[in-house]
């Protein structure tokens, strides 16, 4: 079996700040972490190789050359292979042109499955892992709960979705891109004492364009088909609101409130 | 005259035909024709507010086979030329949208709340960082404009039209790739948007949704909660508020220990009023409440219930 998982790092949202003054998202030395759907997907993919070894998984992940003490701990944790992908040239992507560059790495690949998050917590498009899947021309599913079997000499995974009004099973066939939903009982297993400091270096592969050859003029910012015109704070504008205490009187002052807008009548 | 092609998700065919909004708002009233694409069969109203009602012989093409209907946009749009396509964001829409876009070469804007031109230029908004800020978005290309839409956004209203059938061959996109297995409906609950007053819980009232329950009942309302909540198992995801939950436009909002901090904040924008309940006044949520109550959620939400409930029996014993 030989799994691909697309992996994204991203800035630790909860940690962002915003800077009223200036009108900016502090985006200055806020730790990467993984996006918590890929982690799930990550999760999944060494659950498989634990049970069965001939297995291999790889991690592949488009980022900053920053993101490389990230694709170590992934080769620490049991990944055979990490892939960055990273050149200047990609910066500022948007899905259309990342997914493209994914695929084109891809299409280099022997796998049976593609596995990746179905959100991410910072743009939060969830367009990348359709795109991918167009660009190959293969299914895609996401929103995956439950990974129930992944046969690739019967051709086909059997997935569990929680839908928005339905739970559903699907066979999808091999090879697919299959996104997970973020599942907390799926954690990346921690590092074994003795991988701590394991050499892994020959374990990663870094992939530049010299090496994918994407035509320059559909790369990054300038080859993207949208554009982020403006970024600006959330429309509620910040108030000025009442305080008050989970006392006597700030609950008598909350239920006469509730009385004058209303709320009250039955 | 513009051309808008909306499509309908067979399992959110009323939020689906309201996109008929968006064409409204960026072309007005009378500058485009409208398209519905009922890939799945179903169309509701759609016969009477779009210009022009596309059914799929052979069909249905299922909303899960996004391959085959993204291969159905693209075959409609050589045809139709459309100047916008718009796809609910629903679970399906969200694989649809991005196969037809590759397949078209168009730019894509994700989770679109509002829409508008600046000359010839068409741009959408869209929060990103969890809702942390609102990005204004263009796209750039020959292609159409594309975008997905949260359903709850935006709302159509319009004249009575009777919608012209163009009919396509199913048989011309079909996919092989993704087969249904089974299929269990949820218990069908109330949906939380439909709700003119909510009682949110967030990680610092996990324990105490019975009591959230109380309060909704009294209030006339519903219980809704955060993703913290419901990735720990504690709420169902159909009352997740939040961008990767429910965009929710009621009267009241009350946020019981939620920090706000989540991506909470993009699903509540349109709350007309919003009390914050938290034991941090501080915490991000607070900056956009109403009222901000600096406490217990549990004290809170029992104080409240005992001043609601004596309350009523006052009425009822006067009235007897």
């Amino acid at each position: 079996m030989r799994i691909l998982c697309l992996l994204k790092l991203v800035p630790d949202v909860d940690q962002l700040e915003y800077d009223r003054e200036r009108n900016v998202l502090i985006r200055e030395n806020v730790r990467l972490v993984l996006n918590p759907e890929d982690a799930t997907a990550a999760a999944t993919a060494l659950g498989i190789k634990r049970d069965a070894p001939d297995s291999t998984i790889e991690a592949v992940s488009m980022a900053p050359r920053g993101a490389m003490p990230h694709l170590e701990d992934l080769v620490r944790r049991g990944f055979d292979h990490a892939t960055l992908i990273s050149d200047p040239r990609y910066a500022g992507s948007d899905t259309w042109a990342t997914s493209r560059v994914l695929a084109r790495t891809l299409e280099t690949r022997d796998f049976d499955c593609v596995f990746c998050g179905t959100h991410t917590l910072d743009g939060g498009t969830g367009q990348v892992p359709a795109q991918v899947a167009e660009a190959l021309g293969l299914p895609v599913m996401v929103g995956i709960s439950t990974l129930v079997e992944l046969d690739p000499r019967a051709g086909q995974a059997v997935v569990d979705v929680d839908g928005e009004t339905a739970l559903m099973r699907f066979s999808v066939a091999l090879p697919a891109v299959l996104g997970f939903q973020y599942d907390p009982a799926r954690k990346l297993p921690p590092i074994r004492y003795e991988d701590l400091n394991r050499e892994v270096s020959g374990q990663i592969t870094v992939l530049g364009n010299n090496e994918l050859g994407m035509d320059e003029s559909e790369l990054g910012l300038k080859g993207s088909l949208t554009q982020v015109r403006r970024v600006g704070v959330d429309g509620r504008e910040a108030k000025e609101p009442v305080l008050l205490r989970d006392d006597q009187e700030g609950l008598d002052k909350v239920y006469r409130w509730l009385d004058q807008k209303g709320f009250l009548e039955r | 005259m513009k051309r808008v092609l909306v499509t309908i998700d067979e399992e959110a065919v009323e939020d689906s035909i309201e996109l008929l909004e968006v064409g409204r708002l960026i072309y007005g009233e009378q500058g485009f024709l409208s398209y519905a694409l009922a890939a799945g069969g179903r169309y509701g109203e759609a016969g009477k507010l779009y210009d022009y009602l596309i059914r799929v012989k052979n069909g249905p093409l299922p909303n899960y086979d996004a391959a085959t209907i993204a291969r159905c946009i693209e075959s409609l749009h050589r045809i139709y030329c459309f100047d916008a396509i718009v796809v609910p964001a629903t679970h399906w829409g969200r694989m649809i949208a991005p196969r037809a876009a590759m397949r078209l070469r168009a730019g894509l804007v994700a989770d679109v709340t509002g829409v508008g031109t600046d000359g010839d230029q068409v741009w959408m908004v869209r929060p990103a960082f969890s809702g942390r800020v609102l990005a204004t978005i263009v796209c750039r290309g020959v292609g159409p404009v594309m975008m997905s839409v949260r359903p709850g956004v935006f709302s159509y209203s319009g004249p009575v039209k009777s919608a012209e059938l163009i009919e396509v061959d199913g048989q011309d996109f079909k996919t092989p790739g993704v087969r249904l297995i089974e299929r269990r409906e949820k218990p069908v609950a109330r949906d939380i948007r439909e709700s003119q007053v909510l009682i949110s819980g967030g990680g610092g009232a996990m324990r105490d949704f019975d009591l959230l329950e109380r309060l909704a009942e009294a209030l006339n309302g519903m219980v809704a909660a955060s993703r913290k909540v419901v990735d720990m198992g504690g709420a169902p995801r159909a009352i997740q508020v939040g961008q990767s939950g429910k965009i929710v436009s009621p009267r009241l909002y009350i946020a019981i220990g939620i920090s706000g901090s989540s991506p909470h904040v993009a699903g509540i924008r349109n709350a007309e009023y919003l009390i914050a309940v938290n034991s941090n006044r501080h915490a991000p949520i607070c900056s956009l409440a109403d009222i901000v109550v600096e406490g217990d959620g549990r004290t809170f939400v029992e104080g409240l219930l005992e001043r609601i409930e004596a309350a009523n029996t006052a009425t009822r014993g006067g009235e007897g």
